[in-house]
């Protein structure tokens, strides 16, 4: 069962991937991984470039073979299996779309191979159309942009009918505008076809768009898994903090826990903050400080202190401001252009924090 | 103002001293030989006449003794061609699959026996392949045979064997750069909607290295086509070639116009049966297609 109740469709229960030959030269890009994928969720691995996400989609396309552990699907290991007879498909970072085929003849590759019965090209017609694909069907890979690249390797991975579509990045390659429309594109088609999609990105925006569930992983091993929402509230610790939202980490003392929140003390002051179970008196603790938890407000305003303004950034709608408190660095939202240089007061709302534990 | 500086030259006129140096050492010599191949032979004196006869081209071109040697050639060019293609394509794929650190040793390893001479591998075969050789020796010691292979040398089958040798090299360096081309997710691409190793070295290997394999193809037929000393201390008598019919023209008989017209002969019928094999290599590889984009 995965933690949101459903049946767990796939499943990895310690999985570890080595590379390298010599024992005390290996470096582990997967250490131990344990997780359950849901059979119609939106599983999004999220992390830094290194963590170990794409390894993982390699095993599970059956590419590599796990040095230790096992993933099963339905149940059944998937240990041997090579990756021609996993009910899988994948969509590459580079779409790795066949050069010498067009269009047509690469959304029609798997299912000349089984010899599909059933019309074909009325089947290659009804995928392209489901990517808008459909009037470039006698183009070839290389005339194509590569948004177009992108959905084609889509149309191409999805006609046959995997139960589980693995995405590698595949949309890092696209302008901002491009990446915006596809990600919609996507979550849609995740939606109508109603099977599993793990999607591998470092892009935290991405990822909170389009998952259902999210694996933010570090140094080989998941740090967090959950909604996109309750990671971006409670970070397990200091690195899915800064990797989900950014934001600022304030040194804090942890004085006193109670539950859900704790009492800690900062350079900003003494608060009463949601914090992380996990965390006790003795613990290494940050308070995550995001734009959103600082307002600006008068000097005389209760819990108020001051600050320096040092850079204004333009985002259309509003301002980022950065300013100086000491010596940390905030940034906050303002409505209104502040000057460089200018003398301040800023309050933080400590429901809007986070305090957790310091580490990655 | 100018920022950049002129351009001396031309990239085109870089081709210069090797275009100079095939006029010089190809194109002149075979004008000169389809001079004499019109002359005729005062055989009193030994001396070219140059006057006009087709007498030397007849004598060619009527004759079926030349044809079949002509055709020994060409046999054994699309055998080695064969050969080495069936064998180069896995050397190639494993090649290409060593790390980076290995591929200059396994580069200096797949040229070595280039460097052994031609007659020095002509008579290591025969230590090898002999009645006495190697092979028959291992065989009958591991009661295997009997009595010691004839085939193995002074045969159709040591010509073949030594032509797909000294050959190999030449297949598996054209293809192992064009497998290297191949970009390693598109085999898995392939594999993940459904091949097998095999299936995905058909649909997708085979006709992204096609102009590989036409360029080896074009190498390997030149050179075992060419070829003239193997066959004759390996072929035995089976080993004549249109090579030493020439040797002896030119030589021995001193019938310079007949050596001409029958050189010139095997070129253009070397040459077009190159074409034709290459192409052939290419079309049914499926490679016509990526070569054609890649000059688009």
């Amino acid at each position: 069962m995965t933690e949101n109740g459903a049946y767990s469709f796939l499943t990895a229960r310690g999985l570890c991937k080595a590379y390298g030959g010599k024992a005390s030269k290996r470096a582990m890009a997967v250490a131990g991984v344990d997780f359950d994928i849901g059979e119609r969720a939106f599983t999004t691995l999220l992390g830094p470039s290194g963590c170990g996400k794409t390894t993982i989609l390699r095993l599970i396309a059956g590419f590599e073979h796990p040095s230790a552990g096992e993933l099963r699907l339905e149940g059944v290991s998937l240990a041997g299996v090579p990756p021609e007879r996993r009910p899988v498909n994948t969509v590459f970072q580079s779409y790795a779309l066949f050069p010498h085929l067009s269009v047509a003849d690469n959304v029609a590759f798997s299912l000349k191979l089984r010899r599909s019965e059933g019309d074909i090209a009325r089947k290659v017609a009804g995928a392209l159309a489901a990517v808008h694909m459909a009037e470039y069907a006698d183009r070839f890979p290389h005339e194509l942009s590569g948004g177009q690249q992108q959905r084609v390797a889509v149309a191409r991975a999805m006609i046959a009918e995997p139960r589980l579509l693995l995405l590698d990045e595949p949309l890092s390659a696209l302008d901002r505008k491009m990446r915006l429309h596809l990600q919609g594109e996507l979550k849609d088609l995740q939606r109508r076809l109603g099977i599993a999609f793990v999607y591998v990105t470092h892009d935290q925006e991405e990822a909170f768009a389009l998952s259902d569930f999210i694996f933010v992983m570090n140094k080989g091993r998941i740090v967090q898994t959950g909604r996109p929402e309750d990671i971006y509230a409670r970070p397990v610790n200091t690195f899915v903090a800064d990797f989900i939202g950014g934001g600022v980490m304030v040194p804090a003392e942890v004085r006193q826990c109670a539950g859900a929140s704790a009492w800690i003390a900062t350079p900003l002051g003494l608060y009463e903050a949601p914090a992380s179970p996990a965390l006790n008196a003795a613990s290494q603790a940050a308070l995550v400080l995001r734009p959103e938890a600082l307002l600006s407000c008068a000097a005389s305003d209760a819990g108020a202190f001051a600050a320096v303004v040092s850079s204004v950034v333009f985002r259309g709608d509003r301002f980022t401001i950065g300013a100086e408190v000491g010596d940390l660095s905030l940034r906050f939202n303002s409505e209104v252009l502040l000057d460089v240089g200018a003398r301040i007061s800023l309050r933080l709302d400590p429901r809007k924090t986070f305090v957790t534990a310091v580490g990655d | 103002m100018r920022l950049l500086p002129t351009k001396p030259f031309s990239r085109a006129s870089l081709a210069a001293p090797v275009a100079a140096l095939i006029g010089l050492g190809a194109v002149v010599p075979m004008a000169m030989f389809l001079v004499i191949s019109v002359y005729s032979v005062d055989f009193d004196s030994y001396t070219l006449q140059p006057n006009f006869t087709m007498a030397s081209w007849r004598e060619v071109w009527t004759h079926a003794s030349y044809w079949i040697l002509i055709g020994k050639t060409l046999n054994n060019g699309l055998l080695a061609v064969v050969m080495t293609a069936i064998v180069g394509y896995p050397l190639a794929l494993a090649l290409s699959r060593l790390p980076k650190s290995a591929k200059g040793a396994a580069l200096v390893i797949l040229l070595t026996p280039l460097y052994t001479g031609e007659i020095v591998r002509v008579y290591a075969w025969r230590l090898v392949l002999g009645q006495d050789g190697l092979v028959n020796a291992l065989l009958m010691f591991a009661h295997v045979i009997s009595e010691p292979l004839r085939f193995l040398l002074f045969s159709p089958f040591a010509t073949h064997l030594a032509l797909f040798y000294d050959d190999l090299p030449f297949m598996a360096l054209a293809l192992w750069v064009a497998v290297e081309r191949v970009d390693s997710r598109l085999i898995e691409a392939a594999r993940d909607l459904g091949c097998r190793p095999t299936t995905a070295f058909r649909l997708v290997i085979l006709p992204l290295t096609g102009p590989g394999l036409a360029a080896g193809t074009f190498m390997v037929f030149a050179l075992a086509g060419g070829e003239a000393l193997a066959p004759n201390l390996l072929g035995g008598t089976t080993g004549a070639t249109p090579m030493t019919m020439i040797d002896n023209l030119f030589g021995t008989a001193f019938d310079w116009p007949t050596a001409s017209a029958l050189a010139l002969t095997l070129l253009l019928v070397l040459l077009f049966a190159a074409f034709l094999l290459s192409g052939l290599a290419l079309v049914l590889s499926g490679g016509l297609r990526p070569l054609r984009r890649s000059f688009a």
